[in-house]
């Protein structure tokens, strides 16, 4: 017999990726264009002579400290309050909520994933090789952020050490991947992609706004154990360093998350 | 004998909706099998079932000698599904497309897919959104038959196919057959089961209402009788009609040529001889299709 055309490596993962390739350009243009924006200005705003700093101080406190503005002089505050924590994570949230709610609740609702479930797959490798599609787009667009902040470090006088910036961009894509896994799991026990996209930005606004309220005074900074978004950035990775234990945690409860989505879908209907 | 789909009592219920409820089906392998049915008759979820893309409410299936859910993935290489809805979306050819299911299903020869597609006369070069209805049905078509699985899952396969495709489409059908397959295929257009299949559930709020081959259900079939007569007084024929109790919507026009019509449910031997006797000037016994006959059945079925 001759060797027909037969089961390949990860076919599920491949298909995503070929399918998304176009949008996955367009959000690489994104992310670079974001860092190609705010990073060279600080050299020109946020030096320690150019007086940027007058202008936060302008700034009501409150404010400044729910943008996460309090350092901006430093090169690491200023990456962290430009890029990592606002554009950068308002765009990988977005990314992670379009791409998590699609893969399969999206797919269910549109019908597609009837005729997948109908061949030699299981259930758990759809859900295995879909978010593995969706997490392998995450890391590309931590990867491109990372090596452009590095392209800049000199130009820019930002200023960083290499390691933080892989640190800082381990940090940024925890998030996304920990979004995407809510979106991921929820689509796959609902079937509803308005519940997942729901879940998936739910948790990003939620660990920011937990983050927020526990800047603004001592007697709730308590709500920082229970923000994510804390967890990734609270200990400052562009200028301390990675945080193996937040970095850790954040993963670990996306698995987790991940895993039972994958039981319940399992389990249940698949509807037309 | 051997079967390749066996269901015992399978039963789907969504709340307190019956979709399907005490399906009993045996589909021997190496046959053509169809069912026909009204939309919502179940046909669709029981397909369903036997693919595990829905689990039932109760009762059991047997597929190639393995329940669906035990039997996987490795099951599922075995058959071929075409879905009754085929949605195709993306920015992928057909040629990818397929590629792509040949991966995640059985084995498909080398050529396959291009002599399937040109066979039905699908361009695979294309994009699967620009492709028409009766295009994507074509798709879906290559992708089920593309491995040459064991059994073969149709639901409604001809809809949106012209005339000859769908001859085309008998033929692949028969040569599945001849190559020891089992093709279990469901139609509400019934011209098709009568052509493709060798044995025939009609299928009725979830339950089979009736099994046979295609002949056995022509035998039941109900026949149109149009007889026109002259020479003879109406009532004269009315009387010798109205006993006959294999006839009924008898209408009796009288004239120069009393023109009588009517149904005849099996043989029509009492009818004739009972016409014997006058001056019959025209006999015309129509067979109704199996579509009208097995509309009879439902309501027959109903009014019971």
């Amino acid at each position: 017999m001759s060797q027909p055309t037969s089961a390949s490596f990860l076919p599920l993962t491949r298909r995503n990726l070929a399918d998304s390739w176009r949008g996955l350009l367009g959000w690489t243009a994104g992310v670079a264009g974001a860092i190609f924006l705010y990073v060279p200005l600080y050299s020109s705003f946020s030096g320690e002579n150019a007086g940027f700093d007058e202008v936060i101080k302008s700034i009501p406190e409150g404010l400044s400290s729910t943008l996460g503005f309090e350092d901006l002089t430093s090169g690491a505050g200023y990456v962290q309050a430009t890029f990592l924590g606002l554009i950068g994570f308002v765009l990988f949230t977005i990314a992670a909520t379009l791409w998590s709610s699609a893969a399969i609740a999206g797919d269910e609702e549109s019908g597609s994933l009837e005729l997948t479930l109908a061949h030699g797959v299981s259930r758990v490798q759809i859900m295995v090789e879909r978010s593995l599609g969706v997490m392998l787009r995450l890391l590309w667009l931590s990867i491109v952020s990372a090596l452009l902040i590095l392209a800049l470090n000199d130009s820019s006088g930002i200023d960083l050490e290499p390691a933080h910036v892989v640190a800082g961009c381990a940090a940024l894509l925890g998030l996304g991947v920990l979004a995407a896994s809510f979106g991921l799991a929820v689509g796959a026990i609902t079937g509803r992609r308005a519940f997942a996209s729901a879940a998936a930005a739910g948790i990003s606004l939620l660990g920011y706004i937990l983050n927020s309220l526990g800047n603004q005074s001592a007697d709730v900074e308590w709500l920082h154990s229970l923000s994510p978004y804390h967890w990734a950035f609270g200990n400052s990775p562009l200028s301390e360093g990675v945080d193996g234990g937040s970095l850790g945690l954040i993963f670990g409860i996306s698995a987790v998350v991940l895993a039972l989505g994958g039981v319940v879908f399992n389990r249940r209907d698949v509807s037309a | 004998m051997t079967y390749a789909i066996e269901t015992h009592a399978l039963t789907k219920r969504y709340g307190s909706n019956s979709a399907l409820e005490g399906l009993d089906l045996a589909v021997e392998t190496g046959s053509v099998f169809g069912m026909i049915g009204p939309n919502g008759a179940g046909k669709t979820t029981a397909m369903r079932l036997l693919l595990d893309i829905i689990r039932p409410t109760s009762g059991s299936a047997t597929v190639l000698g393995k329940s669906p859910i035990a039997g996987g993935a490795a099951l599922r290489r075995d058959i071929g599904f075409l879905p009754g809805e085929l949605l195709l979306e993306g920015r992928i050819t057909g040629r990818s497309l397929l590629k792509h299911y040949a991966a995640i299903s059985g084995p498909v020869a080398p050529g396959r897919i291009d002599a399937l597609s040109e066979r039905l006369g699908l361009d695979i070069t294309r994009h699967v959104r620009t492709l028409s209805k009766g295009n994507k049905q074509k798709l879906g078509l290559v992708q089920a038959f593309m491995h040459e699985p064991k059994l073969l899952v149709l639901d409604e396969p001809t809809s949106g196919l012209d005339p000859l495709v769908q001859q085309e489409f008998l033929s692949m059908v028969r040569e599945a057959q001849h190559n020891g397959q089992t093709v279990f295929l469901s139609s509400h257009v019934l011209s098709e089961i009568q052509n493709a299949a060798d044995q025939v559930a009609v299928l009725r709020n979830g339950t089979v209402v009736k099994v046979g081959d295609v002949a056995s259900l022509r035998a039941s079939a109900i026949r149109r009788v149009v007889i026109d007569f002259t020479d003879a007084a109406a009532d004269d024929i009315r009387t010798a009609l109205i006993a006959l109790p294999q006839l009924d919507n008898l209408t009796v026009t009288a004239g120069d040529v009393v023109h009588v019509t009517g149904t005849v449910e099996g043989h029509i031997d009492a009818l004739v001889k009972a016409i014997a006797s006058f001056h019959v000037v025209d006999l015309r016994v129509e067979e109704q299709d199996l579509e009208s006959s097995v509309i009879d059945l439902y309501s027959n079925e109903a009014t019971k």
